[in-house]
C-alpha cells in the first residue's frame, strides 16, 4: 500500500489526512477491485477472517443448505442484543418480575417489540436449530471427518432448548411457575442424582424466589457464555474439516502430480525431523501448494452477500412478526392453581404428551434414548456414501428412521397441542 | 512460517528407572487434576444452599368444628385437603405425585391438569402416570383444640384421626 506522504513542513496537509489515515489504519485493504484484494480483505479483517479466502460452489448451494446454520447463529446474535436490553428493565424477583414485564408492555419506549422480538427469535432459534439438525442428518453431513462437530451440533440444540426452558421462566406468570414446579421435579427422576439436581435447580425444596435467581444466572450467564464457546467450536470445526459437506464428485479430479502436490498428509505421518510450512499441514482440499483445478469461488463477495442476504431476511422475519404477533403473558404466578390444562409451549408438548404415560420414561429415559442415538449415529454409521446429497438412495434406511423418529415427535406435539383438554384428556378439537 | 514437528526427546527412560523430569511431569499433572477437583468441588458446594426458606411443614388447620361431617375441604395454601366423615378426620396431600402440580378435586376425587393423573376420593391412583396414591399426612389434636397437621410425617392412607 503506498500512498503519497506529506510535505514534513505541511501542518495543515497532515491534518487534511487524518480522515484518510485513520481509515487506512483500522481497514488495511481498499474495497477490493481483483483476487489478490479479495483474498488479503478476507484474512486481514477480523470479522472476516473466520472465513476461507475461497469457498466451494456447493457450499452457496441455497437448496443444499438453505442457510439454516447461519439464521440460527443470526437469531442467537438477536437473542443476545434484545436480551441484554430487556435485562435493562428485568429484575429476577418473585414480586417484581410480572410488574416489569407489565411495565415493558406499557411505560417502556419499544418494551413490547423488543420483548416480541426475543420471543420470537426464540422459537425461531427452537425450530431452525432443528431444521439444521435435519438437514445435516439427512445430506449425511455427520459422517468422517465431521463426526466430532455433529456432537457440537447436538450438544448445542440441547443448550438451545435448556435456554429457551430457562427463558420463558421469567416473566414468573402461571407459564412459568408451572414449568418450573414440572421441569425441576422431572429432574427429580433421574437416578441417583436426580432428587440432588432437583434440589439444586430450586436452590430449596419449593419453588419460588431461589429457583427464579437460579434460572435468570442460568438464562442470561452460565448457559449463553456455554453456548458462545460452542459456537465457537463449531465453526472452528467447519473450516479445520474441510468446509462444508459436498459430494464426492463435487470437486474435478485433479491429474496425479497436481494430486501429489495438493494433498495435505495428516500430522501422523509427518517425519518428526523434517520442517513444514504451514500449508503443508492444514488439511482437506482447500489448501493446495500446486495449481489444482476446484470448483470455488472467492468468498468476498460470492460468501459475504449471501450471508448478509441471509441476515437481512432474518431480521425482517423477526421484525415482521414482532409488529403483528404479540409475545404471551399469562396469569400472574399463583401457586395454589395450574392453570387447566397447563401446557408448555409447543416445542415441549411432545415431551410433557410423553411424561404424561410415565414421568421416568417420558422426561428422562426416552430423551437420554434420543440423545444417545444422535450422539451415537456417526459412529454407528461408518459408511462413507451418501454424503452432501438430500434424500440420497445409499442412506435409505438411516434416513427413513431418522424421520421416523422425526414424525413421531411432530405426532406426539400435535396430539398435545390439539387433541388434550382440561385435565390433560382427551379432546378432538372440531 | 514454519513449523518444527521435531519432538523433544528429554523423557527417556533408562533401564526402567523414572526420569526426574517424568516424575515431576507426573507430580505437577496429578497437582493440577487435584486443583481442577477441588474447586468442582468447592462451587458445588457453594451453590447448594445451607439454609432453605419455606412454609412450615407443622401447622394447625382450624377446630373440628370449622369441618362438619362430609367435608371435603381443599386448603390450597398448604398444599392438603381436610376430609372429615363422621368423627374421623384425615388431611390428604394436594400435590401430584406425578411431576408436583397441584392438584384439583374431581366428581370421583382428585384430577391433576397437567398430565391427567386422577385419584380416589382416599388418593388412590385411579389413572394417569401418578407412580403412587397421595399421601396421608399425620394429624392430631392439638390441647387447645386445634387440628395440627405435620407434612413431615406420612402416616398410611385410610388412618384417621377419631374425635
Amino acid at each position: 500500500m503506498s500512498r503519497p506522504t506529506p510535505p514534513k513542513s505541511s501542518l495543515l496537509a497532515t491534518l487534511m489526512d487524518v480522515p484518510k489515515n485513520v481509515w487506512n489504519s483500522i481497514f488495511r485493504n481498499p474495497l477490493p477491485s481483483n483476487d489478490l484484494e479479495r483474498s488479503a480483505t478476507t484474512f486481514t479483517n477480523f470479522f472476516l477472517h473466520i472465513h476461507p479466502v475461497k469457498v466451494h460452489k456447493n457450499s452457496l448451494r441455497p437448496a443444499y443448505t438453505f442457510g439454516l446454520g447461519l439464521i440460527s447463529f443470526f437469531l442467537f446474535v438477536i437473542l443476545t442484543v434484545t436480551g441484554i436490553l430487556l435485562m435493562f428493565y428485568y429484575v429476577p424477583s418473585t414480586t417484581q418480575a410480572y410488574d416489569r414485564m407489565l411495565d415493558l408492555r406499557g411505560t417502556v419506549a419499544f418494551g413490547t417489540l423488543l420483548r416480541n422480538m426475543h420471543r420470537w427469535s426464540a422459537h425461531g432459534m427452537v425450530a431452525v436449530v432443528f431444521l439444521h439438525l435435519c438437514r445435516v442428518f439427512l445430506t449425511g453431513a455427520y459422517k468422517k471427518p465431521r463426526e466430532f462437530n455433529w456432537v457440537v451440533g447436538v450438544i448445542l440444540f440441547l443448550l438451545t432448548l435448556f435456554l429457551s426452558f430457562t427463558g420463558y421462566l421469567l416473566p414468573w406468570d402461571q407459564l412459568a411457575f408451572w414449568a418450573i414446579t414440572v421441569g425441576t421435579a422431572i429432574a427429580g427422576y433421574a437416578p441417583i442424582v436426580g432428587k440432588d439436581i432437583q434440589f439444586l435447580l430450586m436452590g430449596g425444596t419449593s419453588v419460588g424466589q431461589e429457583a427464579l435467581l437460579r434460572f435468570y444466572v442460568l438464562h442470561v450467564a452460565v448457559l449463553p457464555a456455554i453456548l458462545t464457546l460452542m459456537i465457537a467450536i463449531h465453526f472452528w470445526r467447519i473450516r479445520k474439516d474441510g468446509g462444508l459437506s459436498r459430494p464426492a464428485d463435487a470437486d474435478p479430479s485433479p491429474s496425479l502430480e497436481a494430486m501429489e502436490n495438493a494433498v495435505a498428509p495428516k500430522a501422523s505421518v509427518l517425519e518428526p525431523k523434517k520442517l513444514y510450512g504451514l500449508q503443508g499441514l492444514v488439511r482437506g482440499p482447500l489448501t493446495k501448494v500446486g495449481q489444482v483445478p476446484d470448483n470455488t469461488v472467492f468468498s468476498w463477495p460470492n460468501l459475504f452477500l449471501a450471508e448478509l442476504f441471509t441476515f437481512v431476511v432474518t431480521l425482517s422475519a423477526i421484525l415482521i412478526l414482532s409488529l403483528i404477533f404479540n409475545a404471551p403473558l399469562e396469569e400472574p404466578v399463583n401457586a395454589l392453581h395450574p392453570p387447566n390444562p397447563a401446557k408448555a409451549p409447543w416445542y415441549f408438548l411432545g415431551l410433557q404428551e410423553m411424561v404424561s404415560y410415565s414421568a421416568f420414561w417420558g422426561g428422562i429415559g426416552m430423551p437420554t434414548i434420543f440423545v444417545l442415538l444422535l450422539l451415537g449415529t456417526p459412529y454407528v454409521d461408518r459408511s462413507p456414501k451418501g454424503v452432501g446429497k438430500w434424500f440420497s438412495r445409499d442412506r435409505l434406511l438411516t434416513n427413513t428412521i431418522f424421520i421416523a423418529f422425526v414424525v413421531a415427535n411432530i405426532i406426539f406435539v400435535i396430539i398435545g397441542t390439539f387433541f388434550r383438554g382440561a385435565n390433560w384428556s382427551f379432546v378432538t378439537p372440531w | 512460517m514454519a513449523v518444527n514437528l521435531k519432538r523433544s526427546s528429554g523423557v527417556e527412560s533408562d533401564g526402567g528407572r523414572t526420569s526426574r523430569r517424568r516424575m515431576l511431569g507426573w507430580l505437577a499433572g496429578a497437582g493440577l487434576l487435584g486443583s481442577a477437583g477441588l474447586s468442582a468441588v468447592s462451587n458445588f458446594l457453594f451453590i447448594k444452599p445451607r439454609a432453605t426458606y419455606g412454609q412450615p411443614q407443622r401447622f394447625s388447620v382450624g377446630k373440628p368444628e370449622d369441618f362438619p361431617s362430609g367435608t371435603r375441604a381443599i386448603l390450597a395454601v398448604r398444599g392438603i385437603c381436610i376430609i372429615r366423615e363422621g368423627s374421623k378426620l384425615a388431611a390428604i396431600s394436594t400435590t401430584c405425585t406425578h411431576l408436583g402440580c397441584t392438584v384439583g378435586s374431581a366428581d370421583t376425587g382428585f384430577a391433576c391438569p397437567c398430565h391427567g393423573s386422577r385419584f380416589d376420593q382416599d388418593g388412590n391412583v385411579t389413572g394417569g402416570p401418578a407412580p403412587r396414591p397421595l399421601p396421608w399426612f399425620q394429624i392430631t389434636l392439638a390441647p387447645n383444640g386445634e387440628i395440627e397437621v405435620d407434612k413431615d410425617i406420612e402416616i398410611a392412607p385410610g388412618s384417621y384421626l377419631t374425635l
